[in-house]
């Protein structure tokens, strides 16, 4: 009963405070939507790569054409045509463009000629009669890959294995076409056999998880939503620390020592209203994630299946989150005090965590302390049961980490609390 | 002969950092139904005796024995049978003030019924049944005083501790306060009263201790005390003849 009359206490108290229902309401809506919104173009810049190319083919023939086939069929490279190799060279330069190719005149009639001798000389080795054993050094034709400095060293390294890949497609035709000449002789009668490499060696890609969504990537919703939801409970540190202090200060705390034998239904009842409240930021957050993200042009928020997980995530967050409020309220005297130390260490903690930006992209240093952090056991579990599908005993050990992180936290408090209560 | 209700036995207490001890060898017994005036300049040590009586802070040497219980080892029982006004307003001002006494009585351990009699029965007795539903925080120096010792009646207690009760209260809301006090003292409530006001001590006091510095300056009756020191015609000048007139802050 005095948990129960404490909870309606504090909804009461927080109802009235329209600053922290702000706070806990629509900081949180601003953060997710904003941050969703700026990060949209740098996740997809790295998701979805559309590189502009710039395209020279001097050469007019079949080399030209297959790699320009075959760069036409990618969803990631949009090819922009050009004729003039220096201008080419001057839009990349200037970082108009990122990268240009330059297929040299008679690039294709170099390689015709490299592959025709190469065959003859292997038949004349092998003793064939009238196969040349000519060895004479032909000219080769060079194709020029040209990069703007500032691209990203993965475009770079994409786009050239690429090209180089194409060029090594097209070789091992011409080398199979070439052997049915040298073979064929003079018997021009036989048809030359069309030969399909594709299906040799099959490379096959799939996600490692079973049943993931395989149109599921970590997009900018993906992301912030979970991220910066958790940022926001954890800022639940605001309203709790102020309110605590405030009573604390205005003789209401001293009121509630003057009358209960033990602080434990008040202490309960903070903790109760507060983890309900995260519960709340939560569940409107994920709202936002699925119906308002999607009207502003953003990807729509994917939960997997395990909808139990992601309830046991939330209620450990929310615990964490309020265990580490209280924890604040309590120990430091001042509103000044708690709310400084209080929002500087949660926004330490959510940077750490990789709710600004993802762990993997941070130096090894800080991933490694990343892992201290519990807003990266909370993101690590979203992201298990988001992206990955995972299962409850997957995302147990972070479940786990925060419950404990809950209970410590709370258990301080309530010492810290109880020691202040006689002097 | 009575029991003491408060039997306070050398008790010394000194703050961390503080050169004075705040309360120094001080002893002192409180009969029950007297209405016991705790007198003194700012800084007497009159709120620290008031929390070591509630038991939320103890003394560093000797005991305070209250309704016979030791509050070193009894704290909790003792405030479940207490009722105290502090000296601030413990009260939370974004609720009304039937919000405040609900809850305050919800934590008392008070089933609902009782409390909402006691409650109507003392914003009647206080003034305050019409302002019921208005927030706390619109209420006047006054009505926040009279709410404050409201809640600390709620649960019907023995022994009703009251620090600087009319502090910054006008004269009509005093003489509210005042009369309930007197009302109390008529039913053998026993009372402690700590205050810098003579005059509302001379008024409603059985019995009265000067403490200055945290030592006890003298004790008794007020009218006995006054005829004592033929030169002092009140309590004022008593008080001002043992404290001294130099400025206290």
């Amino acid at each position: 009963m005095k948990i129960i009359a404490t909870i309606r206490k504090e909804s009461l108290l927080l109802i009235r405070d329209p600053g922290g229902m702000a706070l806990i309401f629509l900081m949180p809506l601003g953060l997710v939507i904003v941050m969703a919104l700026i990060q949209d173009a740098p996740f997809r810049d790295y998701q979805e790569t559309k590189l502009e190319v710039v395209f020279v083919d001097n050469d007019k023939d079949s080399l030209g054409k297959k790699i320009q086939n075959v760069f036409l069929q990618s969803p990631n490279i949009e090819f922009v045509q050009e004729s003039d190799s220096n201008k080419a060279r001057s839009v990349v330069r200037s970082g108009k463009y990122k990268a240009a190719i330059i297929i040299p005149a008679g690039a294709s009639e170099s390689l015709r000629k490299k592959n025709k001798q190469l065959i003859a000389r292997i038949f004349a080795n092998l003793g064939y009669p009238g196969a040349s054993n000519d060895s004479t050094e032909l000219p080769t034709a060079n194709i020029l890959v040209l990069f703007d400095p500032a691209i990203k060293i993965n475009y770079k390294q994409a786009l050239a294995s690429a090209v180089e890949k194409v060029i090594a497609n097209v070789e091992s035709e011409w080398i199979v076409d070439q052997l049915q000449n040298q073979l064929r002789g003079n018997n021009s009668s036989k048809e030359k056999m069309k030969v399909d490499f594709s299906g040799v060696i099959n490379v096959q890609q799939q996600y490692a998880s079973k049943h993931t969504n395989e149109n599921m990537v970590l997009n900018s919703v993906q992301h912030n939503v979970p991220a910066w939801t958790m940022f926001a409970m954890f800022f639940i540190l605001f309203p709790l620390a102020g309110n605590f202090i405030k009573e604390r200060e205005e003789g209401s705390m001293l009121r509630l020592r003057l009358i209960s034998g033990s602080q434990f239904p008040v202490m309960a009842g903070k903790f109760l209203f507060y983890f309900g409240i995260c519960l709340l930021q939560f569940m409107l957050m994920i709202l936002v994630g699925i119906f308002i993200m999607p009207l502003l042009n953003l990807p729509q928020l994917g939960l997997g299946n395990n909808i139990i997980g992601i309830l046991l995530t939330a209620c450990s967050v929310a615990m964490a989150a309020t265990g580490y409020g209280l924890l604040i309220a309590v120990f430091f005297r001042t509103p000044q005090q708690a709310l400084s130390f209080g929002s500087i260490s949660v926004v330490i903690l959510a940077a750490l965590g990789g709710v600004w930006v993802p762990v993997y992209v941070m130096p090894e240093m800080l991933q490694g302390i990343s892992r201290f952090s519990p807003l990266n056991w909370g993101l690590e579990s979203f992201n298990n049961l988001f992206l990955r599908d995972a299962s409850t005993l997957t995302i147990l050990p972070d479940v786990l980490k925060l419950i404990v992180f809950a209970m410590i936290t709370l258990s301080i408090s309530i010492f810290i609390h109880k020691s202040r209560t006689i002097s | 002969m009575n029991e003491p209700i408060v039997r306070i036995q050398s008790i010394t207490k000194q703050y961390k950092g503080s050169s004075q001890p705040a309360i120094n060898d001080l002893s002192l017994q409180i009969l029950p139904g007297s209405v016991f005036g705790l007198l003194g300049p700012n800084g007497a040590g009159k709120s620290t005796l008031v929390m070591m009586l509630c038991g939320l802070m103890r003394p560093d040497t000797g005991s305070i024995h209250l309704l016979g219980m030791d509050t070193k080892e009894k704290g909790a029982a003792i405030r479940k049978r207490i009722g105290v006004a502090p000296q601030e307003i413990a009260l939370f001002p974004t609720l009304t003030a039937m919000e405040n006494l609900v809850y305050f009585g919800k934590m008392y351990g008070l089933d609902i019924h009782t409390i909402n009699k006691r409650i109507a029965d003392h914003l009647e007795i206080f003034g305050l049944a019409d302002k019921s539903h208005k927030r706390v925080h619109t209420f006047s120096g006054g009505m926040k005083r009279r709410l404050n010792l409201i809640a600390a009646l709620l649960h019907d207690p023995g022994l009703l501790i009251l620090d600087e009760p009319t502090a910054g209260v006008d004269t009509q809301s005093r003489n509210i306060l005042l009369d309930f006090l007197i009302s109390l003292k008529e039913k053998n409530i026993s009372i402690i009263y700590s205050s810098h006001l003579l005059e509302e001590a001379e008024k409603i006091c059985t019995h009265i201790a000067i403490i200055d510095e945290g030592r006890l300056v003298t004790e008794g009756v007020p009218a006995a005390l006054i005829e004592k020191h033929a030169d002092c015609p009140s309590l004022e000048s008593l008080f001002l003849k043992l404290t001294g007139k130099h400025i206290r802050d």
